[in-house]
Parts: structure tokens; C-alpha cells; sequence
């Protein structure tokens, strides 16, 4: 198995995704990794993206001290695209994620459909490990 | 002539508060109105896409997935993306409304086609829809012309990046994509090492542009750095992904163009096709009303030799280094794709 250095987390500041984060952070400490938390920025997230960084940022460092993790073991990456063209780029240059980490986030009546579920998308997509964290 | 497929019929696709709006089409087909082109203006009957024409650009489990998102009620494909019931009909329609409308100019061997539709389409992957676009509706046109044996260029200047377009004809060497964009902006793809597949190297050239950039800038990126390509292409069909939104005016971004420099950049684009009845021009974004109705009159206006830009072509704003690196930059890459290849 491919030794895992550094994990992205993908981070929307929902309680879904914080329950990914979380996990990731509490891997990262057990597997002596850096956690890269992504934060996409679609089109409409452009209006307020300065006010969602700072409060990406602080809940980011509160996670850090609940899980025990340094906080120079994690950033924030905020980038521009859609959540799973964001996650997929992790994966590759710079970053070159070892593994992917996401929450769930169901889509009511959609739920049992590919369409609208990140997580999903990125299960038939990845190419490297990806965790799907429950949100219970 | 302006031949046109565009219709106000498209309430159905709404969001409310959303900026993809149907009011956007109502002030473009506003700016045509402008024109006052009488019988020089052609509309085509509706046409809807059929499922044999989607495939050539779309993966067969994503159409049948959003057939049933859209019958299931809708909702909220991403962050940014929205479906309603009516959502998979009309863009069925907003897909074939260019094959119409290139259809007729293949019969009359003349005009200018304006793809007047929404929801817009440049964003929209083979697999999934993203950026306010359910269906890639340049191109579904762009397939069938390949299709047909035809040499298709795609200019894209819409302020964002196509990634949709980009990808689906990423390893095509029968399409060259030609986009300028903002950057960094949405949807983070567009980079001047980004120039094709193995198949088609040199068949994208992306020309990012910083935010302030003026007409004068994106005028030089564009004859720098795809002029030479596009010469070496010879395209025998010109489609353009009009969208409006790097206005001065406009919400969603950043860049300071108007609608004179709208105008330039399609007499740029029809300075490309090979004959007349060889371009076409596919709405794609454009968010505030008045720049929209505006532009999309100085662009069709500059095509037709009729009236002339309500506002001036801007210069003077930030990126001539950026045009300069960019070109140093798409050589590079090309030279090492080259050089890797043999």
C-alpha cells in the first residue's frame, strides 16, 4: 500500500462536511500526513468568498485542537471550480493527494441517483483512494 | 440575413433569485430587436435534439439520469447548477436549436446564425452537468459538422473557461478550441499549458487574462497567440460561445470590456470563415440586462453592417505580460508534447 503523506479533505463548512474533516484530521494524526482541506468555489460562491475563507479558516483551526492535530499539519486550500473537478484536482500536481476524504450530503428524493452527489461523482472518478465519511 | 433560433419560451427553467434567468434571453432577443432587420432576419422553427445527435457529445447514463432528475421535479444538480421538471425538455431544444440553425445555412449557403437559448452550455461536461449548463450546445453542432467532414473552430469568450467544450473535444484534431477567459476565475481550468490530447496537440489555445483586462489586451492575446494556430487549422466552419459576461458591467466578473469590444472580436471571429454562411454564434453567459442587450447588438450589428457599438473599444487595462508569457508559456508546452511524443 502506498504510504499516505498527505490526505484533501473537501470542505464546504456544512455539518456533513465537517464530520469528513474531522476524520481526516484524526487520520492525519495517526499517520503522520499533512491534510490539505479544500474549499471549491463555484460561480455563485464568488459574492461572498472573502467572508467564507475567514470563517472556513477559523472552524478549520477549532477542528484542528478538537482532533489533537498542529495546525501547521493542515491548510485551507480555496479554489475555483465545482466541488468534484476541485476534489479530482487534488489529486494531481501540486498537491498529489494520497487519499481523498469526503462527507455525504443526500439529495432527498435524488439520493438514489449519480446526479448532484459528490461523493458519488467522485466514487466513479477518483484515481486514488476515496473515503466517504457518514455524516452519523 | 440573421439566422436566429431563440424563443422567450423558456420560463420553465428558473430558479428563483438565481442569476440564469429567463429575463437574460428576453434582453437578448431585445438587442436583435434593436436591429430592426426586418426581412433580413430568419427565425427556425424549434427543434430538439434527438438522442442519437446527444450522444456523440454526452455519455448516454448521464441523459438518461437527468431525463429523470428533471422528472422527479428537479433540484439542485451543484452549488451553482440548478434542473426543474421542465429543465430536460427545454435543454433538449437549447441543444438542437444550433443544428437548426446551421442546417438552414447549409441550405442557403449564406447568414449569420445566432443560437439565441438557454440554459447556456460551455461548462457541461460529458458526464455532468455544471456552471448553470445541463447540455454542451456548441457542441452537439460542432459533432455533427466534424461529423459531416467539416474543420470546426470554436472561439470561446465567454469570461469563463469552457471547460465542458474543451474536454469533450479534447483528443479531436477536427476541432480547434480558441478560448479567452479571466483567470483565476471559475472553473479554475483554462491554462496556457493546457493545449490538447495526444491526438489533437495544439488544438486548444487557452488565453487567460487578468482581472481589469481591456479589449486592446485580448485583442493581442488573441493575435499573438491563436492567430497562428487557427492560420495553420484552415477552418472550413467558425461557432462562437458568445457569452457577455466580461463586460464592465457584469456581476459575475472581473474583466472591463463593452460592447465595442464585442463587436471587434466577431468581425475577428468572422475574419475566420472561409465563405459566407460559415459562422454561427451560441449564447453562453451574460448577466446584466442592459450590457447584454447592448453587446449582443454591437456583435451582430459589427457581422450584418448594420449600426454601430453604443460604446467604444476599451484599452488601456492590465495584461500584456500575461499575453506575453501565455504564448511563451503554450510554446513551451508544445515543444516538450512534441519533443515526448517522438
Amino acid at each position: 500500500m502506498k504510504p499516505i503523506h498527505t490526505i484533501a479533505v473537501g470542505f464546504d463548512g456544512s455539518a456533513d462536511s465537517k464530520v469528513a474533516v474531522r476524520w481526516a484530521l484524526t487520520l492525519a494524526r495517526h499517520y503522520d500526513a499533512h491534510v490539505v482541506v479544500a474549499h471549491a468555489v463555484g460561480l455563485l460562491g464568488r459574492f461572498d468568498a472573502k467572508n467564507v475563507a475567514v470563517e472556513l479558516e477559523e472552524s478549520l483551526l477549532a477542528l484542528c485542537d478538537e482532533c489533537g492535530l498542529e495546525h501547521a499539519r493542515a491548510r485551507l486550500e480555496i479554489t475555483d471550480g465545482d466541488a468534484c473537478s476541485v476534489m479530482l484536482r487534488m489529486a494531481e500536481p501540486p498537491i498529489s493527494a494520497d487519499l481523498l476524504v469526503v462527507g455525504t450530503r443526500g439529495q432527498g428524493a435524488h439520493a438514489g441517483l449519480l446526479l448532484g452527489s459528490t461523493s458519488l461523482e467522485l466514487a466513479e472518478h477518483s484515481p486514488i483512494p476515496l473515503v466517504i465519511v457518514p455524516s452519523s | 440575413m440573421l439566422i436566429i433560433n431563440g424563443s422567450t419560451d423558456d420560463a420553465g427553467h428558473e430558479d428563483p433569485g438565481h442569476p440564469e434567468r429567463p429575463e437574460r434571453l428576453a434582453a437578448v432577443l431585445a438587442g436583435v430587436e434593436d436591429l430592426h432587420l426586418g426581412d433580413d432576419l430568419l427565425a427556425v422553427a424549434p427543434y430538439a435534439a434527438s438522442r442519437s445527435e446527444l450522444v456523440r457529445v454526452h455519455e448516454s447514463t448521464y441523459l438518461d439520469q437527468l431525463g429523470a432528475f428533471c422528472y422527479e421535479g428537479g433540484g439542485d444538480l451543484d452549488e451553482d447548477t440548478y434542473a426543474t421538471y421542465d429543465s430536460w425538455s427545454l435543454a433538449q431544444y437549447a441543444a438542437g436549436a444550433g443544428l437548426a440553425v446551421v442546417r438552414e445555412m447549409r441550405i442557403r449557403g449564406d447568414g449569420v446564425g445566432f443560437v439565441a437559448v438557454r440554459p447556456p452550455g460551455h461548462h457541461a461536461l460529458r458526464d455532468r452537468a455544471m456552471g448553470f449548463c445541463l447540455l454542451n450546445n456548441i457542441a452537439v453542432t460542432a459533432a455533427e459538422l466534424t461529423s459531416l467532414g467539416e474543420r470546426v473552430l470554436i472561439i470561446d469568450w465567454d469570461v469563463h473557461h469552457g471547460n465542458g467544450t474543451q474536454a469533450i473535444f479534447w483528443e479531436d484534431p477536427n476541432v480547434l478550441y480558441v478560448s479567452t477567459h479571466q483567470w483565476p476565475l471559475f472553473p479554475g481550468s483554462g491554462a496556457p499549458f493546457e493545449i490538447g490530447g495526444l491526438n489533437a496537440l495544439g488544438a486548444t489555445v487557452n488565453l487567460p487574462l487578468p482581472p481589469g483586462a481591456t479589449g486592446d489586451v485580448l485583442r493581442q492575446a488573441l493575435e499573438e497567440t491563436a492567430v497562428p494556430a487557427i492560420d495553420e487549422f484552415k477552418p472550413t466552419w467558425v461557432l462562437v460561445s458568445a457569452g457577455f459576461d466580461a463586460h464592465r458591467a457584469d456581476p459575475m466578473a472581473d474583466l472591463a470590456l463593452s460592447s465595442g469590444d464585442f463587436a471587434q472580436m466577431a468581425t475577428f471571429a468572422a475574419s475566420h470563415a472561409p465563405a459566407p454562411g460559415r459562422i454561427a454564434l451560441f449564447l453562453e453567459g451574460g448577466y446584466d440586462l442592459a450590457a447584454l442587450r447592448s453587446s449582443v447588438n454591437a456583435t451582430l450589428g459589427s457581422l450584418l453592417g448594420d449600426g454601430v457599438a453604443s460604446e467604444n473599444p476599451t484599452s488601456g487595462g492590465p495584461g500584456a505580460d500575461v499575453v506575453r508569457s501565455t504564448r511563451e508559456t503554450r510554446l513551451a508546452a508544445l515543444r516538450i508534447a512534441h519533443d515526448a511524443g517522438q
